[in-house]
């Protein structure tokens, strides 16, 4: 399965090599043989869909499915990743061109970027690289073997040749072998074992690289996907129904005397307004809303009762329940012959991705049956699809341009933003471009959230603080419903509603896997079980929505790290041990033990038993705490410390200090890195301390930034960042996620250690943590 | 509907449209300023900050009538008021100290809320040249709402505040 090379044509000027992709084996999920076809246009298209493009001047442009939303790898790392393989200076890459169907050639979601996208990228470049080595060979008239390459130029036999030389006046085709289905939620994947760089031979990966994207958007150059303009366009606002599941009984009548202009679009349950005028989209969208007859629902329970819900009432038995895979022994009789152990259980919100913008595409339904969505999405090619299959047409008939957007973390992995189906649908219905931009209630009413849980752990330790038994059961409704929200409102064809079985091409189960890698091996006795169920109110609503789910900044991983965390802390305590010190005993593991000592040098710990010493529940005093969490993802160590006060009078806390050591492996870019995982260890403070998604039995309550409160910078503790290279690991674990996690039960524990007393769930907000100090 | 004249970026301009439009509308759409963003339109995080007479203010609730006469500075304009404000040649000047110092600390992540972030930055530079760290926080947490940001750039925004006022301080120093 190697690459090959082709000469297309002769150009009389310039020259480049284009390296494209040829399908080859089984699709991954053995989708049928159309499926793969639907996506030949692209396929076809390998010219303009080629991964690299190498000009007759060194140049190169670099294209990638992955949507990168600020985290910089695309614009950094996969431009080190691309230099270091082909020998050309970071600068030789003076393109980027992200996420657009018709110019990108992987697809897939922009998640795992180095795990997964990495992989792809730099076997890309070491195929090419191989292929530019064949050319000078031939070029040069010597052995390949005894060829020489730096920055783009290629030594042989006393001779020297660039590789724009190389392809300069020839238009030479670079085919390399791939696996998978362009549209589905993986994307390609690049086969084969070309010979790659040594790592000790690295010199661009590990440093300090800018984002060329940067000066862009401080100067106002960027086109941000708020900025498309089409000729013609409209502006359009949908009005959602009165709850999740309310249907249509009367739209209302457009009032054309204030509003002129206007335009009222009504498919099933979706009722859309647009307007050249922005301002006067949104008028008479207020205006038909007011005047629009919903049905009456009450299908959930109030996000009072989320809780006591989940584990009284809803069905945990109709999806088969996943085991750990690193599950061993006999937890449950090891626990009942331990010396000591801990039996608790732990809660924990929905919460929503919450972008600074609400979701907005432009939809362009042309004359000649083509569809263009402009927007901003974490996976287009998936998105690619279902447009298709919404509108009942080719694949090849539907471009999904992506622009830079705010970033929401996950929630278009797979699934849309939320505006891109509304704006292609009321472009259909009104022979023009359409732009949808959702009000700030629509985005945190109508957008998917990331799922709730609710964890029982128990935990058996010896007289020597040795843990003798782990058992955990992860309850969590399905965490990835790729359906199009316009879609299910239109009453159009959608992917299926997350259910019991895997549909092909993507992960829409209810089965709750284990996604938090254990990691304390030491452990003789472990049992971990994840039990799923279906989203909440998705069956009982009439439009097949309720409360909606999808991946949020570490899925699944947050919602069951918080509780081992926190529970092997309060084991420590129990244990009399200190938290870092317990933590150690249970593994051998040089790379888990080097992060949790690296955090605890790092941050002033103070090693000894919790709570502390001066550890107080009431009085108007804040009283200080410390809390550990350490955490397996993407092949990446992580170790954090979090120091905090809690005013008791006030139920007040806040973080004092967030310290977190890194060992991701090779690190490719120190300081992109570090302000990724700045950003991340932010967002977990909002998480334990702000943020919680509420609902009445109808609808999402949580409409705006004072029902739905995020940090700000009031709150910002000191952050200290510790990376700890390790490059002999030989691969670059993910840096983007984890940061948020960690932070949950780090901040939980550290409240326990100030106050002595446990709060098992979040956000730590007044009245609850007064609850819990009256305890 | 009604004529209102104002100042954009040094520019005086005249626009058509109703009184009642949000300001932010009206930049962004009959103006083509794409800086300030749409986040919220209830002037709760602060994206769509512009400075009008050098306060920092948020366009997405503002009407168009009410800045008639007013002076508005948007991220496109920052480069030229600090020109004006220093007696140098607009076109010499690409970036304001603060846009410099968003791209040497590296501040934004996916970077949407970050017009209302250099605004604030602005403003509060030019009111303290030199602020302490709690009187950079307490500046974002002022104005209509505090300035909010999902990606959680605020460690990187309190650098580049402090590189900002030194290399606003280099640059009187050599002036």
């Amino acid at each position: 399965m190697g690459a090959t090379l082709s000469r297309r044509q002769f150009v009389k000027s310039g020259g480049a090599l284009f390296v494209g992709f040829g399908l080859v084996g089984r699709n991954m999920f053995d989708v049928p043989a159309a499926a793969a076809a639907g996506s030949k246009n692209s396929l076809d298209a390998a010219l303009a869909s080629s991964w690299f493009e190498i000009h007759a001047d060194n140049t190169m442009v670099l294209r990638t499915g992955k949507v990168d939303f600020g985290q910089t790898t695309a614009h950094t790392a996969y431009k080190q990743i691309v230099a270091e393989e082909l020998n050309v200076p970071f600068e030789a890459i003076t393109s980027v061109v992200m996420g657009d169907t018709d110019r990108t050639p992987d697809g897939g979601f922009s998640a795992g970027f180095l795990e997964y996208g990495g992989a792809n990228i730099r076997k890309a470049a070491a195929y090419t690289y191989q292929a530019l080595l064949d050319l000078a060979a031939t070029k040069l008239g010597v052995a390949k073997s005894s060829l020489t390459v730096q920055d783009g130029v290629v030594s042989g036999g006393g001779r020297k040749i660039s590789y724009g030389e190389l392809v300069k006046g020839q238009e030479l085709n670079l085919t390399i072998p791939v696996t998978g289905d362009l549209t589905s939620m993986f994307g390609l994947t690049v086969t084969g074992n070309p010979p790659m760089k040594p790592t000790s031979e690295y010199r661009i990966i590990g440093q300090s690289y800018k984002n060329s994207v940067t000066p862009s958007k401080v100067s106002a150059r960027e086109t941000w996907v708020t900025d498309v303009r089409l000729p013609g366009m409209l502006h359009g606002r949908v009005v959602h129904p009165k709850t999740l599941g309310s249907t249509l009984v009367k739209v209302g009548d457009l009032n054309k005397s204030r509003y002129p202009n206007a335009q009222l679009i009504v498919k099933g349950n979706l009722v859309g307004v647009v307007a050249p005028a922005e301002w006067e989209a949104i008028g008479a969208a207020q205006q038909v809303a007011a005047d629009t007859q919903w049905s009456d629902w009450k299908g959930l329970p109030a996000s009072t009762d989320l809780h006591r819900w989940m584990r009284e009432e809803a069905d945990w038995k109709t999806t088969p329940p996943a085991k750990g895979d690193k599950n061993k022994g006999d937890a449950a009789s090891a626990r009942h012959t331990a010396a000591k152990s801990l039996t608790a259980t732990y809660e924990l919100p929905f919460m929503k991705h919450a972008p600074i913008g609400p979701t907005i595409a432009v939809g362009d339904a042309r004359a000649d049956g083509s569809f263009y969505i402009h927007t901003h999405n974490q996976n287009p090619q998936a998105l690619r699809g279902q447009i298709a299959l919404m509108l009942g047409t080719p694949v090849d008939k539907v471009v999904v341009r992506i622009y830079s957007g705010p970033g929401h973390y996950g929630r278009s992995n797979g699934g849309n933003a939320g505006a891109e189906d509304e704006a292609i649908l009321l472009s259909q219905a009104v022979k023009k471009p359409v732009r949808v931009q959702w009000m700030r209630p629509e985005d945190l009413q109508w957008s998917t959230s990331s799922p709730p849980a609710v964890s029982n752990i128990r935990i058996g330790w010896d007289a020597s603080g040795r843990i003798t038994a782990y058992e955990a059961d992860h309850y969590m409704p399905a965490m990835q419903d790729d359906r199009l929200v316009g879609a299910l409102l239109a009453k159009l064809p959608t992917p299926p509603a997350p259910d019991v079985t895997v549909p092909a091409g993507s992960i829409s189960s209810t089965v709750n896997g284990i996604s938090d890698p254990w990691i304390y091996e030491r452990v003789p006795n472990v049992a971990e079980t994840g039990y799923g169920t279906f989203q909440i109110g998705q069956k009982a609503s009439p439009l097949g929505i309720g409360l909606r789910d999808h991946s949020m900044r570490t899925p699944g991983q947050l919602q069951q790290n918080f509780p081992r965390e926190l529970a092997i802390s309060e084991a420590a305590a129990q244990a009399g041990t200190d938290a870092i010190e317990f933590r150690l005993r249970q593994t051998d593991d040089a790379r888990l033990r080097g992060v949790l000592t690296a955090v605890r040098d790092a941050s002033g710990w103070q090693t000894r038993t919790s709570p502390s010493p001066r550890a107080a529940a009431n009085g108007g005093t804040a009283v200080q705490g410390q809390g550990v969490s350490a955490m397996l993802r993407s092949g990446t160590y992580w170790a954090c410390v979090c120091h905090v006060s809690v005013t008791p009078s006030t139920g007040k806390v806040k973080v004092d200090k967030y310290t977190i050591a890194v060992d991701p492996g090779i690190v490719v870019n120190p300081l992109q890195l570090k302000r990724t995982i700045e950003g991340g260890a932010l967002m977990g403070l909002s998480h334990a301390l702000y943020e919680e998604m509420t609902f009445d039995q109808s609808a999402i309550t949580s409409r705006d930034w004072l029902s739905y409160p995020i940090l700000t910078m009031d709150d910002v503790p000191e952050i200290k960042v510790v990376i700890l290279p390790h490059p002999e690991v030989g691969a670059y674990g993910g840096g983007s996620e984890a940061a948020n996690a960690l932070a949950v039960s780090a901040i939980a524990a550290a409240f326990y250690d100030a106050t002595g007393k446990t709060a098992r769930r979040l956000p730590l907000k007044a009245a609850y943590v007064q609850s819990v100090l009256r305890t | 509907m009604p004529s209102i004249a104002f100042t954009v970026n040094g520019s005086r301009r005249d626009v058509q449209a109703p009184g009642d439009t949000p300001l932010l509308y009206v930049l962004r759409n009959e103006l083509e300023l794409s800086g300030p963003q749409f986040g919220c339109g209830l002037s709760q995080c602060g994206a769509c900050s512009v400075l009008i007479d050098g306060k920092e203010t948020r366009s997405c609730t503002l009407p168009v009538s009410r800045v008639a006469a007013k002076e508005v500075t948007t991220l496109e304009g920052l480069p030229g008021r600090w020109a004006g404000q220093h007696g140098l040649a607009v076109a010499s000047i690409a970036l304001h100290p603060v846009q410099q110092a968003w791209i040497d600390e590296q501040v934004p992540q996916c970077g949407f809320c970050q017009n209302g972030m250099m605004i604030k930055a602005a403003e509060l530079l030019e009111q303290i040249p030199a602020p302490t760290v709690p009187q950079i926080k307490n500046a974002f947490m002022t104005g209509a709402s505090p300035h909010l940001c999902r990606c959680g750039s605020y460690v990187a925004i309190l650098d580049a505040v402090q590189h900002a006022s030194m290399l606003i301080a280099r640059q009187k120093g050599s002036q």
